[in-house]
Formats: structure tokens, C-alpha cells, sequence
């Protein structure tokens, strides 16, 4: 095992293969707070990526409810409840806990593999909160229940999981982009990265016998493209960019500014130590317990700095530019009252106003001699 | 590092060795023909069988915590011509599916390219080549009752349409939605969502003609699928025992065979499917000495 440094974690880390950070990682935000669930993203990338045989229950995206939700099921209890607690050191925010490699039983990673059944609810606890809504307390403003949307895809991690597992080297990162990939070609269909991945988002697929997982829409990404999950995001709640390595963070860039300036995105359970790279701003009205147990110890300054995020332009401005242009935003700046996307070479891709217009048309129309209504 | 670890493994293989049953001799008799499918022919016990001692791979990652497999019964008979092995060892359950949860049952016989050289036992080494033979019952199965498609796992399951289906054979959008079997879906444009068929990965074949695959490896991790496959190999389970019958061309004009002279090595491996044996998760033997009597 080599010495790396996680610094999700705050501390160096044990992992089977050297430090290699490509050149480029691709990272996502994702607003738990915008979520509604619509599943756009997941039958977008359902259509596009696991539409064929032995796909029928494999969902490279999806989105569900937490507490209770879960695909495949269980995964993030089973993982929790195979590690056991790990503490964090709240105040310098440094895991004193171990991690998925550095616990690992003799093999290179901890794991449990889910069972045929566990693919089989995809939507199990859809919508359900997290207890019962007291009588009387629809009425009396905030509910002491709760539940949220999750949005789930590869997190592409800097120290991939299943790619430590693979015996065969099947697995690898590309320097070029940072994206996960099995090479179809190679895989064996062992299973190891499926028991290996603590987000469970390697799937073997039946018919073929070889595993398959998020392609990160590298084809899309190859071209200055979003990935589908994101570009038909209707909530808005997305944005892929490139995260800079750690020390090395650009105001200018959208993805850098939130997650590690603002610190206002945060990734998903990084106590397994896998560094992933889809970052998440915790939703503000769930309790925080529960919140650590998902994003770590910075919960509480997130979800501060997401509700003054109006006084700060230039958080703002980048949350601005999510589901605002089709391209991958490289860099932004705030203009006056716009803020503004440019692509790797420069050139503007996107101009989105602070305050959206508000253009009041008359309810009689001279010129046509027609009234106008609200209605379609 | 690297260096650091290889030297490690050589240490602990080395330890393994020194300590593991070593030095058994498995006699190839000499007989006029080779039975490939039927493991009861009398033939096979014209020569005494050898009992292999197999243990928990626990050398490299993924390994195997627990033993549930002490021994393979070995009998080796050759015509001149084909040299076979019948491989014997107790199993109680039949495992012949693989899925999300599901490993089969499996053999494997090693063979090294070069005996001088003396390739490691297990997988070989870089530039100490072995030649592997390996039998799994998921193959088996494929070609005894076909392949198990979705519809043959879960019968009532309900897809929508698969893309590009309704083009093939005579189906209607409707019939072919869900009936469309994977071996007329992978021949027109359904094989683009296909990843594993599509990239002419091996373990992708819906129209397998023999449940073996030889393979080359030089160390763990390099497994490589021949570009020749001309071994065969047949599997009974019967009264919780599988009996597995290898065979393969004594004088064989692929030069990714492993070359018989009268006096070689082999080694084995099997894989217990129901305790999710799969991988490096395996039972090994050590090399043992194989005479054929020509």
C-alpha cells in the first residue's frame, strides 16, 4: 500500500496504487436543495447508456429519497454498517477514522457485494419523509419531519475503489479527464469492484458477465459537452466542470469557487476515502447528525454559507451559471449584474443575468388588436 | 514499491512451497481411446487416479479466507494422439448461474510453456509463461440447456423496448420488446448496447460450442483468452461430485500451447461457486511432476 494524500480527509492515506492526479478531473455540484425528483437525468442516461440486455436494472444515475431511499438497496447503510463508527475530529475537520483500503481485511478494499434482489426497488422509500407528520402540524409552519432527493451517479473518485479491487487492472482513471472506466474488453466479470465501490455504482451485468458503470458521457465531455444527466437537468440543480488539484483552486473557476473556496459543496461520505468528485450542497433543513454522517464535518458552514450565498456575488454568480449552457464552463466572472461562462479557449459560452428581467406586457394589445392572457 | 512487492510474493510462495504437499507424480496411461464426455467409461480407471491436495489462494488479492474444497482426484490417459484428465472433487451444490449474487463451479489446469524454466506455480511469471485450460459450468450449461437469457433468470419480468430490437427478425414492436433473445439482438444494431459483446470480450459469447477456454498468463493480473481454442472439456455433477474431463492435442501446432514432453509439470485450481469462489478466490496446487506414457 502507498502513502497518498485525501485531502477530503485532511490527512494522508493508504492506497494499493501511487498518487497519479490526471491532468484534468471532472467534478459535478449537485443542489440538493433545487432536487425534485423528476428522474429527467435518470431516464436520460438510462436511454442513452443501459437501455440494452442485461441492463434491465442498471442505473448508472439516480435519484432517491433519503432517509429511507436507497438503489441498490441499502448501499450506504451496508457500507456504514460494514466499516462500523469512524470519528471525525470536528475541529480541525481530520478523519481519525479508517478508511475502506486501510481496513480492508486482507484484501485491497472492504466491501460487501449486494444481492440480485437489492436491484429490484428502485424507487423503494420514494418520497417518504422521515416520520410521521404530527396532527395539527400542517398548520403550524415547519414540520419536524423531514426528507430529501439524492442524486446519485459515479462519483469518478480521485482514488477510485473499484479500480483498487480490479486483480486484473481492467479499471483505470484517464489522465486526460479524470472519468472511471471499465474496459469492456478486459473485464472478467469477477464482481470485485462491485463489492468494492462503496457507492455500489459498478453493476455486473448478467447477460454479457462483465461489469459496466458510468462513463462519465465521456464522448460528450471529449467535445466541451456536459453529460446528459446534466444537460437535461430541468431543476437546474447540476453543473459538471474540472476540479483543481488540492492547493492549486481558481477563483475563476465555478467548481473551485464553491467546493474549495466557499466550501459550500460538499462530496459524499468521505470517510471511505475514495476522494469522489461529486459534490453536493447539503440540503438546509435536514438535521445535521444526519447531514456529517453524508458530507462530512463542514455540514454546518455549507449550509451558512448557502444561506447568505445572495450577499456573496461570487458564489452566486457560479450557482447562477448551472443548467445555463449545454458546455463546460472552464471559468466565470461577474460582470455588473451578469455573470458570464467562457469555455477552455476563452470564448463566452453563457451570460445569465442576477435578477432576471421582468417585462410587464399589456393585457390589450393595440397592434393586434387582441388581449392577452396568462393561459397558453 | 513494485520490486518491494514481487519480492515479497516470491518470499511468501516460497514459504508456501517449502511447506505444501509437493513431489506427487501423475502417470498418463496409455489407452486406445480418450472417452471427452463420459467420466464413468471404464477407460478411466485403467489408471490409478492421484489425489491433489488444493488449498486457499491467500497470496494476492482478492483472496480466499476459507477452504471448502480439500482435494482434486486426478487420472490422466492420453491415445498418443489427445492426452485427457479426469478431475474429480467433492461439491453439494450444483452452481451453474452467474448474476449480481451468483458464482459457478470451476476447474483449471496449468500447464508451463517451458518446464525448465520453472514458471511460478501460481499464474506463472513474467517470461515463465503457462498454458491454462479452464472449465467452467456456467459454459457447461449453456451449451447443455442454452443460454440463460433475462427471460430464462426472471420469467416474468416486463422491459420496455430494447432499442433497435424491432428491427430484427420478424417481431412486432410489442412481441419483441421483451421476447427478442440476446443471440438475435447482439446480430444487428442491438449489439451497440451490448458493451461486453460489442468489444469482443470473451466472456461474451451467447453461442459457445465448448464449455473451455485456453489461456495464457504470465503472473497474476494476465490472464489472456488464445487466440486458438482447440482444447475441449466436459462436466458431470452427479451425487454432490463434479467430474470434469479436460482434453488437448499432445503434439499441438498452436505455439500458445504449452509443449508435452514425456516428463512436464501441471498444476490445478477449482472454484467453489456457492461460497463465492470467483477470481483469485480460488483453490491451487502446487506443480506436480506429469510423466506421459507415449
Amino acid at each position: 500500500m502507498a502513502q497518498v494524500k485525501n485531502w477530503q480527509l485532511n490527512r494522508e492515506m493508504q492506497y494499493p496504487y501511487d498518487d497519479n492526479r490526471p491532468k484534468k478531473q471532472i467534478a459535478y455540484i449537485f443542489d440538493t436543495n433545487k432536487c425534485i425528483a423528476c428522474q429527467t437525468c435518470t431516464v436520460a442516461c438510462k436511454t442513452t447508456w443501459t437501455s440494452g440486455k442485461g441492463q434491465e436494472t442498471m442505473f448508472f444515475n439516480n435519484v432517491e429519497t433519503k432517509p429511507y431511499g436507497g438503489y441498490p438497496l441499502k448501499w450506504d447503510v451496508n457500507t456504514l454498517k460494514t466499516m462500523g463508527d469512524q470519528p471525525w475530529d470536528k475541529t480541525t475537520k481530520t478523519f481519525k477514522g479508517k478508511t475502506i483500503f486501510e481496513e480492508s481485511g486482507g484484501d485491497n478494499v472492504k466491501g460487501w457485494r449486494p444481492e440480485e434482489r437489492d436491484y429490484a426497488f428502485p424507487n423503494m422509500g420514494e418520497d417518504e419523509c422521515s416520520g410521521i407528520v404530527n396532527k395539527g402540524s400542517f398548520f403550524s409552519g415547519i414540520h419536524d419531519v423531514w426528507m430529501f432527493y439524492l442524486a446519485r451517479i459515479c462519483n469518478h473518485c480521485s482514488y477510485p475503489a473499484c479500480l483498487a479491487a480490479c486483480p486484473r487492472k481492467a479499471i483505470y482513471k484517464r489522465q486526460e479527464d479524470g472519468i472511471v472506466l471499465i474496459d469492456e474488453s478486459r473485464c472478467r466479470g469477477y464482481r470485485e469492484c462491485v463489492k468494492a465501490c462503496p457507492y455500489k455504482k459498478t453493476f455486473f451485468n448478467m447477460v454479457t458477465r462483465v461489469s459496466e458503470k458510468c462513463i462519465g458521457c465521456y464522448p460528450l465531455v471529449e467535445q466541451g459537452e456536459q453529460p446528459r444527466c446534466v444537460q437535461t437537468c430541468i431543476g437546474k440543480i447540476r453543473m459538471q466542470g474540472f476540479i483543481s488539484k488540492p492547493g492549486e483552486a481558481r477563483a475563476d473557476n465555478p467548481i473551485d469557487q464553491l467546493v474549495h473556496i466557499k466550501k459550500i459543496a460538499l462530496p459524499l461520505y468521505p470517510q471511505h476515502g475514495t476522494e469522489p468528485n461529486v459534490y453536493y450542497v447539503p440540503p438546509i433543513h435536514v438535521p445535521v447528525d444526519f447531514l456529517n454522517q453524508l458530507f462530512g464535518p463542514g455540514v454546518e458552514n455549507a449550509i451558512a454559507a448557502y444561506k447568505k450565498v445572495k450577499e456573496d456575488k461570487q458564489a452566486l454568480g457560479a450557482f447562477l451559471l448551472f443548467g445555463n449552457s449545454p458546455k463546460t464552463i472552464h471559468s466565470y466572472k461577474v460582470e455588473g449584474d451578469f455573470t458570464v461562462g467562457y469555455n477552455e479557449q476563452g470564448e463566452v459560452l453563457t451570460r445569465v443575468p442576477f435578477t432576471e428581467p421582468v417585462f410587464v406586457r399589456p393585457y390589450s394589445d393595440e397592434k393586434y388588436g387582441t388581449f392577452r392572457h396568462n393561459t397558453p | 514499491m513494485k520490486t518491494k512487492n514481487c519480492l515479497l510474493i516470491i518470499a511468501i510462495i516460497g514459504a508456501f512451497a517449502s511447506n505444501a504437499q509437493t513431489g506427487l507424480t501423475i502417470k498418463s496411461g496409455k489407452v486406445d481411446s480418450i472417452p471427452k464426455k463420459n467420466s464413468k467409461s471404464s477407460i478411466w480407471t485403467k489408471v490409478a487416479p492421484v489425489s491433489v491436495t488444493v488449498l486457499p489462494q491467500n497470496i494476492t488479492s482478492p483472496k480466499l479466507q476459507k477452504s471448502t474444497i480439500p482435494s482434486v482426484k486426478v487420472t490422466s490417459i492420453n491415445d498418443g494422439i489427445t492426452i485427457g484428465f479426469l478431475l474429480e472433487w467433492t461439491d453439494s451444490t450444483k452452481d451453474i448461474f452467474v448474476d449480481a449474487d451468483k458464482f459457478c463451479d470451476q476447474v483449471a489446469i496449468q500447464l508451463p510453456m517451458d518446464a525448465a524454466q520453472n514458471p511460478i506455480f501460481m499464474m506463472g511469471n513474467k517470461n515463465g509463461r503457462v498454458h491454462i485450460i479452464h472449465w467452467k459450468s456456467v459454459w457447461q450449461n449453456d451449451i447443455e440447456n442454452g443460454f440463460r437469457d433475462v427471460k430464462e433468470a426472471y420469467p416474468n419480468y416486463w422491459t420496455d423496448v430494447y432499442p433497435m430490437a424491432e428491427r430484427q427478425g420478424d417481431g412486432s414492436m410489442g412481441k419483441y420488446a421483451r421476447d427478442v433473445s440476446v443471440k438475435d439482438y447482439s446480430k444487428g444494431q442491438g449489439k451497440n448496447f451490448i458493451p461486453g459483446f460489442y468489444a469482443g470480450n470473451p466472456m461474451s459469447i451467447f453461442d459457445r460450442k465448448d464449455p473451455s477456454e485456453e489461456c495464457i498468463a504470465e503472473g497474476f493480473g494476465t490472464l489472456t483468452t488464445q487466440e486458438t481454442q482447440n482444447a475441449t472439456a466436459w462436466g458431470t455433477w452427479e451425487n454432490n461430485k463434479w467430474s470434469v474431463i479436460i482434453t488437448r492435442a499432445i503434439n499441438s501446432s498452436d505455439p500458445q500451447d504449452a509443449a508435452l514432453p514425456e516428463k512436464t509439470k501441471i498444476a490445478f485450481a477449482v472454484w467453489n461457486g456457492a461460497d463465492e469462489n470467483v477470481s483469485g478466490r480460488k483453490h491451487y496446487s502446487m506443480w506436480n511432476d506429469l510423466v506421459i506414457e507415449k
